[in-house]
């Protein structure tokens, strides 16, 4: 009796062998994400339904419900610091983009030493943000930064930057614009090489001038680079951490501190393991709407072509 | 097994004998405290040939130090046996059965600085001695004014017209960034105007007549006299120092740690200034916020006995002097500063130390002290920053005290 005599299985039970061998391949790779991403993710909302403050250790670890909750919902310092987050991510990525754009445009004129040139304007971003950061704070550190003598010398009076809770905006956002600009730029810069040189030249042709053709070939064209760059620069906004915690500390009082550093603070400053848990959980779940919100404007909108 | 990975690293470390009996001692060891802690380390051990010391290096800044020993300790670890303690952690590892409570050992308390003691007990017992102190000071410029200011106004005084007639930047300069070291200026305000955070129960006592002059004269030195620049809102206790060593300022708050810095020849103010208590406002008396370190025994220690032996070795006069000349702490017994030796080893005139330690006092006293000081923090600093009225912000952080105080089920019985 050799293999090849051996009747082949029915259909239905070789669909369920096969079916069977698939789950037993795809089984590492779910017990790979069950255990990085499902599992600490169950843990943390277990957590938040608890008290557990490491700097109170007398008080045990008791179930409390959604008390955490309700705690975050009445947080003042919660609700400014989303705030915060807001208005860090609208300024940013409004700057960004138009900055990008008018850069994308210049580099996609730029015939000479065009790699150099797109290089040098890449560095910024390849700083660490970090030490970026430590830069831009030096710069305006009062009352001996470059940002306070030169305003000095221009005649005006340099406000004390960092203890100023308007004017602590000022380096914030410009360090960050300085520093993901260029990203932006890049990004649309490949979007408008894409773009077909024929159409602007037939416009040409056809008695357009240099502003109509922007509004009507370019833009349109390049409204999917930009909704890509817009979407990553705004994820990227809203989990603002390291430029505020190296420049601002999230100071003065509390007034430039975005939503991660509140976090951070409360879980491994105060090691209040509970409530920063619900803190967690909360940003978890509004993080979660926005990707899946973006994955449909960018799976409709982004990829036009694909679905026509 | 890890005794025996200790034992193994002595021995190959180049000690001959090994001992099952190791000591865990963690704190700061770097640079100069690196060096006297060493040297002291080895002495013991040969005084005490069948005990073993291990040092295991914790990171220098605070918070971070704070939160390795948290780890530790709420993992019922045996080790470290000994702990280097901030002053203020005292009574919170207590009040969490962290630290052993030392009256078994019959410790000799009055032999220290009364509020240094005071910082290290919880609920009427010892949990740690004092190693060292540290106080906040007014450093004033000898070649600027005439004479250490006798209170507050008279300080507002003399750095107004030194600024003007000398032509000196700044007048005062202290620590107002948002972090610790505001509160421990706030606390020195607060104690020159007769006002305190806690009361004797335990209640918030911040919503006072004392604690509104207190920010008032902090924000009027600022805004409205414009002695102190509004840049140390963000200056912690380095950017202080070198305004002060720079001759940029006439007065600084500080601690002793800068008095030998500010010595060093490539200073621009060697040997022209002294110290002084922060002045008190009339009806206030003046205050100097203590600092410092506390040995304190691990509550889980395998070895409770041998850890206090080295405990109070450490603590011992001879010791302190060491510390005192190699790493400029000040010694927590009183009765050196009379001696000799301690005066041979200290930059600072001890006479000069004394006299300002005898005005310390501790930050209040509760195992919740960080978390009240962050919401002091971030009050102080919304109200130096204009940000909000200080009376609102007072009332705002005592509204938040009172929910912590509560929450901690440590509020005082109504």
């Amino acid at each position: 009796m050799s293999p090849a005599s051996a009747p082949p299985p029915a259909p239905a039970s070789w669909r369920r062998h096969e079916a069977r061998l698939a789950w037993a391949f795809v089984l590492p790779a779910l017990g790979l994400v069950a255990t990085v991403a499902v599992f600490p993710i169950a843990w943390t909302v277990w957590e938040s339904l608890h008290l557990h403050d490491l700097r109170m250790p007398w008080l045990g670890r008791p179930f409390v419900g959604v008390a955490n909750y309700v705690e975050a919902a009445g947080d003042r310092r919660l609700w400014s610091a989303v705030g915060h987050t807001g208005l860090f991510a609208v300024l940013t990525v409004s700057l960004e983009l138009t900055g990008g754009l008018v850069l994308a445009l210049g580099l996609d004129r730029l015939r000479r030493a065009a790699g150099l040139v797109r290089t040098a304007v890449l560095l910024p971003w390849a700083l660490p943000t970090v030490v970026a950061a430590l830069i831009w704070r030096f710069i305006f550190e009062s009352p001996a930064g470059l940002a306070t003598a030169m305003a000095t010398r221009a005649g005006l009076e340099a406000p004390t930057w960092f203890a100023d809770a308007v004017a602590a905006w000022v380096p914030l956002v410009l360090a960050d614009v300085w520093k993901t600009t260029p990203f932006v730029a890049i990004l649309l810069l490949a979007g408008l090489q894409a773009i077909d040189p024929a159409l602007s030249e037939a416009a040409a042709v056809d008695g357009a001038g240099p502003w109509r053709r922007f509004t009507g070939i370019t833009l349109p064209l390049l409204r999917p680079a930009l909704l890509v760059a817009c979407l990553f620069r705004t994820l990227d906004a809203l989990r603002v951490f390291d430029l505020v915690y190296v420049m601002t500390g999230g100071g003065p009082g509390t007034a430039t501190e975005p939503i991660a550093l509140y976090t951070f603070s409360t879980l491994l400053q105060n090691l209040r393991f509970g409530f920063g848990a619900a803190l967690s959980v909360l940003v978890f779940v509004a993080a979660f709407g926005l990707a899946s919100l973006a994955i449909r404007v960018m799976g409709g909108d982004a990829f036009l072509e694909r679905r026509s | 097994m890890r005794r025996l990975v200790a034992a193994c690293v002595l021995a190959s470390a180049g000690c001959t004998s090994v001992s099952d009996r190791v000591l865990t001692f963690s704190g700061s060891v770097v640079g100069r405290e690196s060096e006297v802690i060493r040297r002291q380390l080895d002495r013991f051990q040969r005084a005490h040939p069948s005990i073993r010391v291990a040092v295991r290096a914790t990171p220098d800044a605070a918070d971070q130090r704070h939160q390795l020993y948290v780890q530790w300790l709420n993992a019922r670890a045996s080790e470290p046996d000994i702990l280097q303690l901030d002053v203020v952690w005292t009574p919170e590892f207590a009040a969490a059965g962290w630290i052993a409570n030392l009256d078994r050992f019959r410790p000799p308390g009055h032999e220290f600085f009364a509020p240094a003691i005071a910082a290290a007990q919880w609920n009427g017992s010892v949990y740690a001695l004092p190693w060292f102190v540290d106080v906040g000071m007014l450093y004033w410029r000898t070649d600027l004014v005439p004479h250490a200011p006798r209170d507050l106004r008279e300080l507002s005084e003399l750095a107004a017209r030194a600024r003007d007639d000398r032509r000196v930047p700044f007048g005062l300069v202290w620590q107002g960034a948002r972090y610790e070291g505001l509160v421990t200026v706030f606390l020195e305000y607060l104690g020159a105007f007769g006002g305190r955070v806690l009361d004797e129960r335990g209640g918030v006592a911040l919503e006072s007549e004392p604690a509104q002059r207190a920010v008032a004269a902090m924000f009027d030195a600022i805004y409205r006299d414009r002695i102190v620049p509004a840049a140390v809102l963000t200056w912690q206790e380095e950017q202080t120092r070198f305004a002060f060593q720079n001759g940029q300022a006439v007065f600084m708050r500080n601690w002793p740690y800068a008095y030998a810095l500010l010595q060093e020849p490539a200073s621009g103010v060697a040997g022209r200034f002294a110290v002084a208590p922060m002045p008190a406002a009339p009806g206030g008396t003046p205050t100097a916020t203590l600092g410092g370190s506390a040995l304190a025994v691990n509550a889980h220690s395998d070895q409770p006995d041998d850890a206090y032996r080295l405990v109070d070795y450490l603590l011992q006069p001879e010791q302190m002097i060491e510390r005192a000349r190699i790493a400029g702490e000040l010694p927590t017994r009183p009765a050196l500063y009379g001696t000799r030796e301690l005066e041979a080893a200290m930059t600072m005139p001890p006479a000069d130390a004394l006299a300002i330690i005898e005005h310390a006092t501790p930050r209040p006293v509760t195992p919740v002290y960080s978390q009240l000081s962050e919401i002091l923090q971030v009050s102080l600093h919304r109200a130096l920053t204009r940000q909000q009225m200080p009376r609102e912000a007072l009332r705002e952080a005592a509204a938040a005290m009172r929910a912590l105080l509560a929450r901690a089920k440590l509020d005082p019985p109504t």
